[in-house]
């Protein structure tokens, strides 16, 4: 038996793997060559734009020339970023942001699947009523809500003002204290419908068998959902979260077309900031490098998002 | 022998005059004119005095059997627009098809908010259209980075005199003059007399001066609950510019020396004591008084027309189309709405914009341009000139400057102002006379590379930190300053 000691015994065998790797590659040449198409286009819309985007971010783009006649300037993108005081405000508004909006949605999502679980007359037209927010297009959604939060026609203000509530309508989207949490409010709406379709299938999964045992064994029903249900759906509810989480922190239209960011910053999120940079200000190296850390922050979202699926993946012994 | 000579000299004169003056289009002919004695009574003594044929004019610079084909982006009719001007735009292709039977045009609206933001995509990737009409306050930031072609009205049949001269600035660079003025839009003050005379104010009187709309503003407000000023301070709109600048300037302040007769734009006057004080009044109307609506943050004007209409807000700012746009809504409306809709257009008065303290008196001098693009930026690589030259002689002709700006502008051909349709439109839309007497006050937005930024997120951005209370008056008026300075010093 041979025993691996250091660094000149592990080579032959990384070495070894290398040109298994290689040698499986040559095997199945034809197989490769058929995905070879694939893989150029993806180098071309993915990779290209990716090295295009880091390369930008050591450049600065004044508005007055294009973009071709950018000027080198080192890492002033990135310091600048971190020394402004937007850069902080935008991140916390983005921190607020994806965390509420990926709980509650969660939770919320995670109750109506429950209650939706047993048997009971109406729970398809339920259902079918509770999917609609997820079926509906973010934009018109984000349209819709914000004429229901509209200070001067909203029918929020509307009814509040009518019941004597109110002297003035409520400035929801109007106002830097409220204007986060009422798209939060939107955002969850839209999104707890994922939640709770993907908690509907996890809960098709645990053993009837289980639960009877559990059941018969004495547990109330807190204990059974607490015992046997809830650790039956780790790993789904873990790939909720991290799935609304990336979607959240990415997520566009709800906040710009909302309020563009505003008031006064107040709801920019990262994505809505660096588009204004780019689009709204042509500040291209600026907003590269905030594309640059945002792609970061979501490459290591999407490491826990492959490990807790491959995780999955080992449990069921599928992989 | 002298004799004949001379007789022939007198012949070949003749001859070659009647040849030049037959060569000559109506409009080559027409005299310029005179912006010295502008008012309303000019402009109706001059209106109906001259025919043009805009379809022989523009055969002369591009033929009318020309075969080619033409992409073009233009800023089109949107949701505050009136229906007449939709009409009108039609007609215009429609027209232009018929005209050149033979070129193959791709047409194609976006809004104002959107075009802005598209072009520039567009020319990133080299995919822009061969032509584009745009807001007045973009063409200086395209010419200044070489995507655009230096034209002139002179290249489309057109003399530089039949323009305004401050629409001929904004499309100025560094000497060269990169396109052509399709509309001069200014604004005027529009009030409600029947909610003046509630709540106590002169029905017939618009507030002499800013001062006056913040006190009208509370008093209609305290005594009827309604908004008293339709105040937009939305940020990336064009609305919120047009309705501040003109307080700004009033009140002495501005961006730079804009407002003065040559501006050098060297120096940033946005946080002046007078600048400071434009803020002020926006302040005291949102915060103080709340006289104005809770939503002017995220509303464009296309929100203050609905409110207007409903009685619920008292004065705004807007074009003379308003009215237009009002009557489109009344048709809308149904049982009691419609009557009450129509007592608001009744009552509906337009005035000068009021004055600052110290009598001056301003407003947006607006409008869009029509531009040619350089070929390497253009989807394919090439550009018909031909075909863009038609469209764009055809657009700033005497007879379309003036249709299309029909309802709520003013043509870009100062020539527009003589023709049969001037005269049939200052019968037919109401307030002209405002918007045309309020000409002469007109400012155009700083001609630099960096307007776009400082008016639609500078300038918003300011008055949204001071009404939101996220920093004071003076704070936010500094910070707008300092952010201007480092524009214009190429920070980041």
């Amino acid at each position: 038996m041979t025993i691996l000691t250091g660094k000149a015994e592990a080579h032959p065998r990384l070495q070894s793997d290398r040109s298994g790797v290689l040698r499986k590659i040559w095997e199945h040449r034809a197989d490769y060559a058929y995905v070879l198409p694939s893989i150029a286009v993806m180098l071309i819309v993915i990779a290209y734009p990716i090295y295009y985007t880091i390369e930008l971010s050591f450049f600065n783009t004044p508005p007055g020339l294009q973009l071709r006649d950018k000027i080198f300037i080192g890492l002033d993108n990135y310091t600048a970023i971190l020394k402004s005081p937007v850069f902080w405000k935008v991140t916390s508004n983005t921190l607020i942001w994806t965390v509420a909006s990926t709980l509650i949605a969660f939770v919320l999502g995670f109750a109506c699947a429950l209650a939706l679980h047993g048997e009971f007359v109406g729970r398809g037209i339920l259902r079918a009523i509770l999917i609609i927010p997820w079926v509906i297009s973010a934009v018109a959604a984000s349209y819709i809500w914000k004429w229901i939060y509209h200070s001067d026609f909203g029918i929020i203000g509307a009814v509040l003002v009518g019941l004597g509530w109110a002297d003035r309508p409520p400035n929801f989207i109007d106002s830097v204290g409220t204007v986060l949490p009422s798209l939060i409010v939107v955002n969850i709406w839209r999104e707890f419908p994922f939640a709770m379709i993907m908690m509907m299938a996890g809960l098709q999964t645990v053993p009837d068998q289980l639960l009877r045992a559990a059941k018969v064994d004495g547990a109330n029903a807190w204990q059974r959902f607490w015992h046997v249900t809830f650790p039956h759906l780790r790993n789904v509810s873990t790939v909720t979260i991290l799935l609304l989480a990336v979607a959240n922190f990415n997520s566009f239209i709800i906040p710009w077309i909302m309020t563009g960011g505003g008031p006064s910053n107040a709801s920019h999120i990262w994505i809505t900031h660096i588009y204004e940079l780019a689009f709204g200000r042509q500040r291209w190296g600026v907003a590269s490098a905030y594309s640059v850390l945002l792609f970061l922050i979501l490459m290591a979202l999407g490491y826990f998002y492959v490990r807790a699926l491959s995780g999955n993946e080992r449990k069921d012994g599928s992989a | 022998m002298t004799r004949i000579s001379l007789g022939r000299a007198v012949l070949r004169g003749t001859v070659s005059t009647a040849l030049m003056v037959s060569l000559m289009s109506a409009s080559a002919l027409a005299a310029p004119v005179d912006l010295s004695k502008w008012s309303p009574e000019y402009v109706r003594s001059i209106a109906g005095t001259q025919d043009f044929d805009t379809a022989g004019d523009c055969g002369k610079v591009t033929p009318l059997d020309y075969k080619g084909r033409l992409t073009f982006w233009y800023q089109g009719v949107f949701e505050g627009d009136p229906d007449l001007l939709r009409q009108y735009y039609k007609e215009f292709f429609e027209t232009f098809r018929k005209t050149y039977p033979n070129i193959q045009l791709e047409e194609q609206a976006l809004t104002y908010n959107d075009l802005l933001d598209k072009f520039r995509t567009a020319l990133l990737g080299n995919a822009a259209p061969m032509a584009v009409r745009l807001q007045i306050l973009g063409g200086t930031e395209f010419a200044a980075k070489g995507y655009l072609e230096p034209l002139k009205p002179e290249d489309v049949g057109y003399s530089t005199e039949d323009f305004w001269p401050g629409a001929m600035k904004a499309v100025t660079w560094e000497g060269t003059t990169y396109g052509i003025p399709t509309n001069n839009e200014t604004m005027a003050f529009i009030w409600n007399a029947d909610i003046f005379k509630r709540a106590g104010l002169d029905p017939d009187k618009a507030p002499a001066t800013w001062d006056d709309v913040v006190k009208y503003s509370k008093q209609i407000h305290d005594k009827l609950g309604v908004a008293g000023y339709g105040l937009v301070a939305r940020k990336n709109a064009g609305n919120t510019p047009y309705r501040f600048m003109p307080q700004l300037w009033a009140y002495g302040g501005g961006v730079f020396d804009e407002a003065t007769a040559n501006p050098t734009y060297k120096e940033v006057q946005l946080d002046s004591p007078q600048s400071k004080a434009a803020l002020q009044a926006s302040y005291d109307m949102y915060v103080r008084d709340k006289s104005v609506p809770v939503s002017a943050l995220t509303n464009q004007q296309a929100d203050n027309q609905p409110l207007f209409l409903a009685g619920q807000l008292g004065m705004m700012i807007s074009h003379p189309s308003d009215y237009n746009v009002m009557l489109d809504l009344q048709k809308k409306t149904t049982g009691s709405d419609k009557d009450k809709a129509q007592t608001v257009i009744d009552n509906m008065r337009y005035g000068l914009i009021p004055t600052g303290p110290d009598g001056k008196r301003a407003v947006v001098f607006g409008g869009s341009n029509i531009h040619i693009l350089k070929p390497e930026y253009v989807e394919g690589g090439k550009v018909d000139e031909p075909a863009a030259k038609a469209i764009i002689c055809m657009w700033t002709s005497p007879e379309w400057s003036l249709k299309m700006a029909y309802a709520g502008s003013n043509p870009g051909n100062l020539n527009g102002f003589k023709t049969k349709w001037m005269k049939e439109r200052l019968d037919s839309i109401k307030f002209l006379d405002v918007t045309t007497s309020m000409l002469p006050y007109g400012i155009p937005f700083p001609a630099l590379p960096q307007s776009p930024e400082i008016m639609n997120i500078i300038i918003p951005d300011m008055l949204q930190n001071a009404l939101t209370g996220a920093m004071s008056v003076d704070q936010a008026a500094d910070d707008a300053a300092n952010k201007v300075k480092a524009l214009m010093d190429g920070g980041l």
